[in-house]
């Protein structure tokens, strides 16, 4: 091999190795310079990635939550409730609420595709099992709400205190037949208890076209049926 | 320029004088200005290959900087890169098998650079053999044993893009008829060479040290030039930790359990593409065997997730509660094994599902219950739709990002730019971190 192939092969090779290292250091640099960027940019603005967060809906307006979180706190709702300590009687509710009846169902009224209303019979504190499928399909369908409020009535029929004492034994029936049935550990951090009997905040007719367990059925909607109930709904705001 | 004075082509480069080279076409072929056809030619395929190789390689290099980038993805070596983000290149790209040393540099050394580094050096000795206008049979024979490499690193990933990664990239095949043509031309390149200077053995070791010098070369440049990962953010110092880890409600999958292995928990949403390429990524590191993995079901759906105001994924919440049904989250009947079953024929089917449940969610629940009997009855029903609930409060417990997957190893979370070319890099490191916590 003489010197001029030599020289020949030198320069080729040269060539051969000089672009393609050149062209990648060159990507590497880049590669880099945009790295570097980044990381400052990432420093000066943090991710804009939304963080999982409990729901809260367009109608938790602060006057809303505020009852809400005052009628839960008085009635020993938040922060998991003790033994006996679970519930509001009609006039604590009336009285923590500083509401009307009238204005009491009203907070509810944007509720109307949550909400579902679980129907008795007169006298009876049990939940027959289309009371227990929709009660089961309301607790199912908490999505990213807080509290599960459970307002259970009495109809104007009979005795106001024996009333009372239905509309308490039909919030309880609720809640057992939850405990029974999902076992769900954060149950009792969530739900909270309402029984008013007759007293305060009946419902009217206009309720009846809500979702109720006797929906479907022949049982005429009155104010005695809409009243023999208890109004269930998942609250979508974080309270 | 060279010239044929140059060369000691004798004794058997002339022609014998008492021959009988009355064969036309002996004499054609033994033409010396002819072998630089297929000379060229080689150094045609050459470039073209190394044209390949070099897009492949600025493509994978580009995502150093941590970024997700569009690729190149046609057999035109000029063609502009794809309009969407998924491409069979980038599945190629992000399977272990596209670059070599993972765990040691971020991303690992791309095959790629490789062949920029073998076609740059066929590209050198046929363009030498072709200025110089002749060639040796020695050089040609080199020449052809040189092709002879790429060759067979184009039928070892060929075996590998059908039989592991499930994707064959164009570029790639670009690099494999390159690297088929040029061995064609090379061995042309043979029968059309002439000449001996009885020193084919020594050029032929010199021949074996520049090609690894050119490979050297290029690998040095490479690592000296590669981004230096900033100690002080991401990588094994992940990028969060998780405040509320305990699974109290019961909503956690053992998707790979391990036993002794690093406590590892994946937020996943079974028709997310993302989650199914890292799934496949994972699983064919040979790190997931020292994870014992958990999965935390993560919907990206609104039918059930809140969180989302429309259905990125739809149908991931029928797939998710088909999830937990089987995995026995929900009743007691089930095992994780078959979860798994359930998550693997959803990533198989991903797309068509997904295109189904934009129409027709209920059909693919019924062709869940169809494909799992056994989630007949806990599909749907109230207890399974307040376990997804529960699962989804898990991610608002710990003040997840919206966005999947999520992996956590022993409770830091990997950070997202860590989870495809960095997977291994990243996750050995973690690993390390955390034996070194337990001890």
């Amino acid at each position: 091999m003489k010197i001029n192939d030599l020289a020949l092969k030198l320069g080729v090779a040269a060539v051969a190795l000089v672009v393609p290292s050149a062209k990648v250091s060159g990507w590497l640099g880049d590669a880099e310079a945009r790295y570097k960027e980044n990381r400052a940019a990432m420093a000066a603005n943090p991710s804009d990635v939304p963080v999982a967060a409990m729901a809260e809906d367009q109608y938790c307006t602060p006057q809303l939550k505020a009852i809400v979180r005052r009628v839960a706190g008085a009635c020993g709702l938040l922060g998991g409730g003790g033994e006996g300590g679970r519930g509001c009687q009609p006039m604590q509710a009336a009285s923590v609420a500083s509401l009307s009846g009238e204005d009491f169902n009203a907070l509810f009224l944007p509720l109307s595709q949550r909400a579902h209303i679980i129907q008795f019979d007169p006298l009876v504190t049990e939940l027959d099992p289309a009371a227990q499928t929709q009660l089961e399909k309301a607790w199912a369908d908490q999505r990213g709400a807080s509290f599960f409020f459970v307002v259970a009535r009495a109809s104007s029929d009979g005795d106001t205190k024996k009333n009372e004492e239905l509309s308490a034994k039909r919030a309880e029936s609720v809640l057992k037949h939850l405990e029974n049935k999902f076992h769900d550990p954060d149950l009792k951090k969530e739900v909270g208890l309402l029984w008013l009997g007759e007293s305060f905040a009946q419902l009217g007719t206009e309720f009846c076209g809500w979702q109720r367990s006797r929906s479907g059925s022949a049982e005429p909607c009155t104010d005695k049926e809409i009243n023999r109930t208890a109004f269930v709904a998942w609250i979508d705001c974080a309270i | 320029m060279a010239n044929l004075d140059d060369y000691d082509l004798s004794p058997d480069s002339a022609p014998p004088s008492g021959a009988d080279a009355t064969d036309e076409m002996d004499t054609l072929r033994r033409s010396p200005g002819l072998v630089r056809i297929p000379l060229a030619l080689v150094l045609a395929a050459a470039l073209f290959g190394a044209w390949f190789s070099a897009t492949s390689t600025a493509d994978f290099v580009q995502h150093l900087d941590r970024e997700v980038h569009k690729i190149h993805c046609s057999f035109n070596p000029g063609a502009a890169v794809e309009a969407t983000l998924e491409s069979p290149c980038r599945t190629a790209m992000l399977s272990p098998y596209s670059s070599w040393l993972r765990q040691d540099y971020w991303g690992g050394i791309p095959v790629s650079l490789f062949a920029i580094a073998v076609f740059a050096f066929l590209a050198y000795r046929a363009g030498h053999l072709l200025v110089r206008g002749r060639a040796l049979r020695s050089e040609a024979v080199f020449l052809f044993a040189a092709t002879l490499l790429p060759v067979g690193m184009s039928a070892l990933y060929y075996w590998l893009a059908v039989t592991k990664v499930g994707a064959i990239c164009k570029v790639c095949q670009g690099m494999y008829g390159s690297s088929a043509a040029a061995a064609v031309f090379a061995l042309g390149a043979v029968f059309l060479s002439q000449g001996s200077d009885g020193k084919g053995i020594g050029r032929f070791l010199l021949g074996i040290v520049e090609g690894t010098a050119f490979v050297g070369v290029l690998t040095l440049v490479y690592l000296a030039a590669m981004p230096e990962a900033d100690p002080k953010a991401g990588g094994a110092n992940g990028c969060g930790t998780l405040a509320n880890p305990a699974d109290e409600a019961g909503i956690m999958i053992p998707i790979a359990p391990q036993p002794g292995g690093v406590p590892t928990i994946e937020v996943l949403d079974p028709l997310c593409p993302s989650c199914k390429a890292f799934d496949t990524r994972l699983s064919s590191s040979e790190l997931h065997t020292r994870l014992d993995m958990k999965a935390v079901l993560f919907p990206l759906d609104s039918t059930c997730n809140w969180m989302v105001s429309t259905s990125m994924h739809p149908g991931a919440c029928a797939v998710a509660e088909a999830m937990l049904c089987a995995g026995g989250n929900v009743t007691g009947k089930g095992s994780p094994a078959e979860a798994v079953r359930v998550l693997d024929w959803a990533f198989a089917h991903q797309d068509e599902l997904l295109t189904q449940a934009k129409t027709d969610e209920p059909g693919v629940r019924k062709r869940l219950e169809a494909e799992f009997p056994a989630v007949k009855g806990c599909l749907g029903g109230a207890q399974v739709k307040n376990k997804i609930v529960k699962s989804l409060r898990w991610a608002v417990s710990n003040a997840l990002s919206v966005l999947t997957p999520q992996v956590f190893v022993n409770g830091t979370r990997m950070c997202d730019e860590d989870t495809d070319l960095g997977l291994e890099y990243t996750l050995s490191r973690m690993l390390a971190g955390a034996a070194g916590g337990k001890k």
